[in-house]
């Protein structure tokens, strides 16, 4: 197997992963996916390091691997087995129409794909795409999804996606910058859930849909 | 040591003590002491910056221009009136009772973290460290919103975190496609995200990425300044902040991420021309002023209605730097800077009658308030002829600069619409105000008994805010004159 077979087929991994949590309702198995996506991720990265001799995307690969891969699905895990709720309800939208919506997300993502330089042909078509669908399907799972974990794991996504990005189409991020992101990032989580803790001790419940007293 | 590097510093030890325990005066002395040189070290960078120096530090990944120190200067001024308002708000709630030992921590040490990274984002020149900054903010602002651990409280909280994360998902996806558009003519390291690097590398930089990059940033720092369809978490969030964090939010973080589209903007025009990220923001900005309407019309709460003018106020200085040309960009700049001084005096006045009330909703407040707290109802009405720019106060010039420019401009329609906007906009203000403030006195068989007013440390921030918000109107100090006239250079040359 070649380089590039190897890169478009971790790729292909997250893009299925994020299907797959488009069509789970059960929450650890959705952060597992998320875990499983952000490997792959780690796995994209450390290719690219070694097929394109960068050796500070080495770094970044690690960062990925041991802060999305294991510490954000641990710490998401216990959270939610310190609350004691582990399904999705029944999105807004159902799970047949939700995988049929995401499809026309992804001709869309690789639609947009084909505008980079040498974005048309080769691996970087395949990851922008790939990122730009899993973009996409990110932000529809944000809006159709009720649970605070989902909505949480649906930021990651997007996250995920940004970073595939990076990987796909610059010579990696400044390390200082990749530190700086990475820490926000999870201070961001566990802020979010603090906030989840908060929440559901108030409303019994971490259904998003019924924080809904403040309009106008 | 570096002048900047002084200037992050004193916050964030400020902010260190203030999280720690200790006795109550002493973290009042420590923050409001702390913020106070602050903001002398900001004056002084605006100085050296006057002075022809351009104070910059790690690798020039921190850089003084003529936005950054006007940015500075109007941040650091708001953080100190922040602290010691904030002083006035806290005692008045450990009068009541009201404080746990978690607020009291959450208080003393977020406020100063927040004006800490609000100055990151003002200084900042490389475009990794100022994402990173920007999301500081709005890490370090979340348990300011959720302060009053009420139901609602953690609503706002929540929505802020999402919709803010998102957005900066958003914001880093631009900073990577942008990173991506200059591949190659950007240089190595850390350097490469340097904002003047990419200045420098505009013409080569590869156009459609670039367009795809600009896009993503725009509406990611967008929905930070809260500019409409983005706006919504604003609101939820000014509600629920206790007034010294909600003008911190009002108008540093509006500063700040208006300092970040400005940065995403003039890369975009000298790669792009005028144009293309010119109307995106036009756009934006005129959909903010025409959603804050009917809002402000038919609101029911005055900290929301204080929000729905902000976003009115984001509208019209991204209206006013999206209309391109010297005399916009000018006015926009200059509408930043009295925003900046007039705001306050609003938040304040309208905190204390929400105190007062315990509770910031009209049918709460009730009419007539003069009666009964005079001066915080005077200041209320003083600041809402400010910020709706009545003459003679300073926004009046501003949005006349603007209005100005634009009819001159190519956006004559864009325009026309903006000034009837406006004129409904200052219309349903002083109505909501007047009806809080005049109308007959509040009926005496009503239970809920208002706390009187008193003369504490929060009215005199207040009213010093206020002599300072009127002063500038008739004198505005030629060194901040200066320094508008410098960042209007670099946000449109001499061209």
């Amino acid at each position: 197997m070649t380089t590039s077979d190897l890169l478009i087929l971790c790729a292909a991994g997250m893009l299925v992963s994020a299907y797959l949590m488009v069509g789970q309702k059960a929450l650890f198995t959705a952060i597992r996916l998320y875990g499983v996506q952000s490997l792959l991720l780690g796995i994209v990265t450390v290719t690219t390091a070694v097929s394109e001799s960068r050796p500070e995307l080495f770094v970044t690969a690690a960062i990925t691997v041991v802060l999305k891969a294991i510490l954000i699905p641990w710490f998401l895990m216990r959270l939610i087995d310190r609350i004691g709720i582990h399904r999705e309800i029944e999105p807004f939208l159902n799970v047949p129409a939700s995988l049929l919506v995401c499809l026309g997300l992804t001709v869309v993502g690789y639609r947009v794909s084909t505008g980079f330089p040498g974005g048309a042909q080769g691996v970087s078509h395949h990851l922008i795409g790939v990122a730009l669908s899993m973009l996409l399907i990110g932000l529809f799972l944000m809006v159709t999804r009720k649970k605070a974990i989902t909505q949480i794991l649906a930021l990651l996504t997007v996250e995920n996606a940004v970073f595939l990005v990076a990987v796909g189409v610059t010579p990696g991020m400044p390390l200082v910058v990749e530190l700086g992101i990475a820490f926000d990032i999870i201070v961001a989580v566990l802020l979010l859930g603090t906030l989840v803790r908060r929440i559901v001790d108030r409303f019994e419940s971490m259904d998003v849909s019924r924080l809904s007293k403040l309009k106008g | 040591m570096n002048l900047l590097v002084w200037t992050l510093t004193v916050p964030l030890v400020t902010a260190a003590i203030g999280g720690l325990g200790g006795p109550r005066k002493f973290k009042e002395a420590v923050m409001v002491g702390g913020l106070l040189l602050t903001f002398a070290l900001c004056v002084a960078t605006a100085r050296a910056f006057l002075g022809g120096a351009v104070p910059a530090a790690f690798g020039d990944a921190l850089r003084v221009d003529g936005l950054s120190a006007l940015m500075l200067v109007l941040c650091g001024y708001v953080g100190l009136l922040s602290a010691t308002y904030g002083v006035g708000y806290l005692r008045r709630n450990e009068a009541r009772k009201l404080v746990t030992p978690r607020m009291r921590r959450e208080f003393y040490g977020l406020i100063p973290a927040y004006v800490f990274a609000m100055l990151l984002v003002s200084m900042s020149n490389n475009l990794g460290i100022m994402w990173i900054a920007v999301e500081l903010t709005t890490l370090a602002s979340v348990f300011l919103i959720t302060f009053h651990d009420k139901d609602t409280s953690l609503e706002a909280g929540w929505k802020f975190l999402v919709l803010g994360s998102l957005g900066l998902a958003f914001a880093l996806l631009g900073t990577v496609l942008l990173f991506a558009a200059g591949q190659g003519h950007l240089g190595e390291g850390m350097a490469a995200l340097n904002w003047t690097h990419f200045m420098q590398a505009a013409p080569s930089l590869h156009p459609f990425t670039l367009r795809l990059g600009v896009v993503f940033a725009l509406i990611g720092y967008g929905t930070k300044a809260g500019l409409a369809p983005m706006h919504t978490w604003k609101p939820d969030a000014y509600r629920e902040a206790p007034s010294p964090a909600g003008v911190l939010m009002a108008v540093g973080m509006l500063n700040g991420a208006l300092y970040c589209l400005l940065r995403i903007h003039l890369i975009s025009k000298a790669a792009l021309g005028p144009a293309f990220s010119g109307d995106l923001l036009l756009m934006l900005g005129l959909l903010s002023v025409l959603i804050a309407t009917p809002f402000i019309l038919v609101q029911w709460n005055l900290k929301r209605l204080l929000a729905y003018s902000s976003i009115e106020h984001v509208g019209i200085m991204a209206v006013g730097i999206g209309l391109g040309g010297e005399a916009a960009a000018f006015g926009a700049l200059l509408h930043m800077t009295y925003h900046s001084l007039a705001k306050p005096v609003a938040f304040f006045s309208a905190g204390t009658l929400a105190q007062l009330h315990s509770s910031s909703n009209f049918d709460r407040i009730g009419t007539g308030t003069f009666s009964r707290a005079p001066v915080a109802s005077g200041l209320l009405v003083l600041a809402a002829l400010m910020i709706t720019g009545s003459p003679p106060f300073g926004l009046f010039f501003s949005e006349m600069t603007i209005l100005k420019a634009g009819f001159f401009s190519a956006h004559v329609t864009a325009t026309s619409i903006f000034l009837a906007a406006l004129v409904v906009l200052f219309c349903g203000f002083a109505f909501q105000i007047g009806g809080i403030v005049l109308g007959p006195p509040r009926d005496p068989k009503d239970r809920r008994v208002p706390q009187p007013e008193q003369f504490d440390v929060a009215m005199v921030t207040a009213i010093v805010a206020a002599i300072v918000a009127i002063v500038s109107a008739f004198y505005l100090p030629a060194s901040l004159l200066a320094l508008i006239h410098a960042a209007t250079q670099v946000v449109w040359g001499s061209a």
